[in-house]
C-alpha cells in the first residue's frame, strides 16, 4: 500500500467511527429496528474505496475496538463486543466490504450510463454489505448461542428492510463521491 | 469525544502482560465452547463476573458498559428457552456471560499503549512475510485519532452551510458531501507524511 492507500484507510476509518455517532432513524414502518448508520460504512467503504482499502479500513476499525477505543455505535467497544453473540457481524464487515470493493470495481466504470452505475453500486452493496455480513453474522450467532440455523435467519429478515434502505443511500452516495472524486479506479 | 475504555488501577489483572490476558480469553473460551456441563458454565460465569465487577468501576458505569451486549446475551437467551430447551439456553447463556465479562474486564486493564506493543509484536511474522508493516498500522491509528474532529468539523460545516441556505438537512443525504470533503484532504495528508519521512525507506 502507498502512503495515500494509507491515509485513505485511516479516513475511511474514521469516517465509518462518526457514522456510528450520527442519530439512529427510525422508520416509522418498522419502527422496532432502529437503523444506524454505522453499518452502510461496509457498503461505503467498497464502493468508494474499493475492495483492499475498504476491508483494510474495517480491520482498523476493529483494531480500534479490540484495544478498547468505543468507537461502535452508541459508544460500545471493548473485547466483550468482539466475543458476544453479535461479533459474527462485526467480523463480517471486513469480508462485506471486501465484497461489495470486488463487486463495484467489476461493475462500475467512468464514462458508463448513469443508470448502470447506479445498478452495480446496488448489486455491490445487497451482496457485500447484507448477504455476506448476514452470513458470517448469522453463522456465529448459531455457533455461539445454539439458535436453530432456520429460526436465526428468519429473525434476521426484521433487518432487511432497514439494510436495502441503506444500499440505496450508500449507492446515491457512492455515485455522487464516483462523479465529485473518483477513487474506485486507483485500486490498492 | 473518545475515551478509551481502560480504568486506572493496580489490580492482579493489571499487572499481567496483554499477550497474556489475549490468551487467557482465547483459551477460556475455547474450553468453555468445548464442553456442555451447566456447572462447569456456571462456575465460569460466577467467577468473571467477580473478576470484572472487582476492578476499581463503579458498578452503575460497570453495568452500562456491558448494557448493549448483556441485552442481546438476554435476547437470544429468552428466545432459545423456547426454541430449544431451557438446559441449553441456560448453558449458552452462561457461556456467553463468562466468555464476555472477562473479555470486558481485560479490556478495563490494558492500556492502549500495551496492546499497540502487543499487535506491533504479533504482526511481526507478516512483517518479515511483507504483507503488512506495523509501523503503518500504528500510523493509520494515529491518523484516524488526529482526523475525526476533522470530519465531525466537516459535517458540522454541512449542516451549516444547509441552514444558511434554509434547506432542511438530512444526516444520510449529506453523506456524499462528507465523504468527498474528507477524502479529497487525502493527497496533501499523504505528502506530508512523506514529506517527513515517517514511513522511512
Amino acid at each position: 500500500m502507498t502512503t495515500k492507500d494509507i491515509v485513505l484507510v485511516a479516513l475511511f476509518a474514521a469516517i465509518i467511527v462518526v457514522l456510528g455517532f450520527l442519530p439512529p432513524i427510525t422508520i416509522p414502518l418498522i419502527a422496532a429496528v432502529p437503523i444506524t448508520a454505522q453499518s452502510m460504512g461496509v457498503m461505503l467503504a467498497g464502493c468508494i474505496i474499493g475492495a483492499r482499502r475498504g476491508a483494510a479500513a474495517y480491520v482498523l476499525v476493529i483494531l480500534m475496538v479490540a484495544i478498547g477505543l468505543p468507537v461502535l455505535s452508541g459508544g460500545r467497544g471493548g473485547l466483550s463486543v468482539l466475543m458476544g453473540p453479535t461479533a459474527g457481524y462485526i467480523a463480517g464487515w471486513v469480508f462485506g466490504a471486501f465484497v461489495t470493493g470486488l463487486i463495484a470495481e467489476r461493475m462500475v466504470r467512468d464514462g458508463q450510463p448513469e443508470v448502470r452505475q447506479y445498478l452495480g453500486f446496488f448489486l455491490a452493496s445487497i451482496v457485500g454489505g447484507i448477504v455476506v455480513v448476514y452470513a458470517f453474522g448469522i453463522a456465529w450467532l448459531c455457533f455461539s448461542t445454539g439458535t436453530p440455523f432456520a429460526k436465526a435467519l428468519i429473525g434476521n429478515m426484521a433487518f432487511v428492510p432497514g439494510d436495502v434502505i441503506k444500499a440505496v443511500l450508500a449507492t446515491l452516495a457512492a455515485r455522487a463521491v464516483l462523479a465529485g472524486y473518483p477513487m474506485l479506479p486507483s485500486r490498492a | 469525544m473518545l475515551t478509551s475504555l481502560y480504568v486506572e488501577g493496580d489490580t492482579f489483572l493489571h499487572r499481567q502482560r496483554p499477550g497474556a490476558k489475549l490468551a487467557l480469553i482465547l483459551v477460556v473460551g475455547l474450553a468453555l465452547y468445548v464442553t456442555e456441563s451447566l456447572t462447569v458454565q456456571a462456575v465460569a460465569a460466577v467467577i468473571a463476573a467477580a473478576i470484572y465487577f472487582s476492578l476499581p468501576i463503579p458498578f452503575r458505569e460497570a453495568i452500562y458498559r456491558l448494557k448493549p451486549v448483556l441485552f442481546t446475551i438476554a435476547v437470544l437467551g429468552l428466545i432459545n428457552i423456547w426454541l430449544l430447551s431451557p438446559h441449553e439456553a441456560l448453558v449458552s447463556t452462561l457461556r456467553l456471560l463468562a466468555v464476555v465479562f472477562l473479555a470486558a474486564a481485560v479490556t478495563a486493564t490494558t492500556r492502549i499503549a500495551d496492546f499497540m506493543e502487543t499487535i506491533t509484536w504479533a504482526l511481526q511474522p507478516a512483517e518479515k512475510l511483507g504483507i503488512v508493516r506495523a509501523a503503518d498500522v500504528g500510523l493509520a491509528l494515529g491518523l484516524v485519532l488526529r482526523f475525526l474532529p476533522d470530519i465531525f468539523a466537516h459535517y458540522e460545516g454541512l449542516k451549516h452551510a444547509h441552514a444558511a441556505r434554509g434547506i432542511a438537512f438530512r444526516p444520510l443525504r449529506a453523506l456524499g458531501p462528507l465523504i468527498i470533503l474528507t477524502l479529497k484532504d487525502a493527497d496533501a495528508i499523504a505528502d506530508a507524511i512523506d514529506a517527513r519521512g515517517i514511513r522511512g525507506r
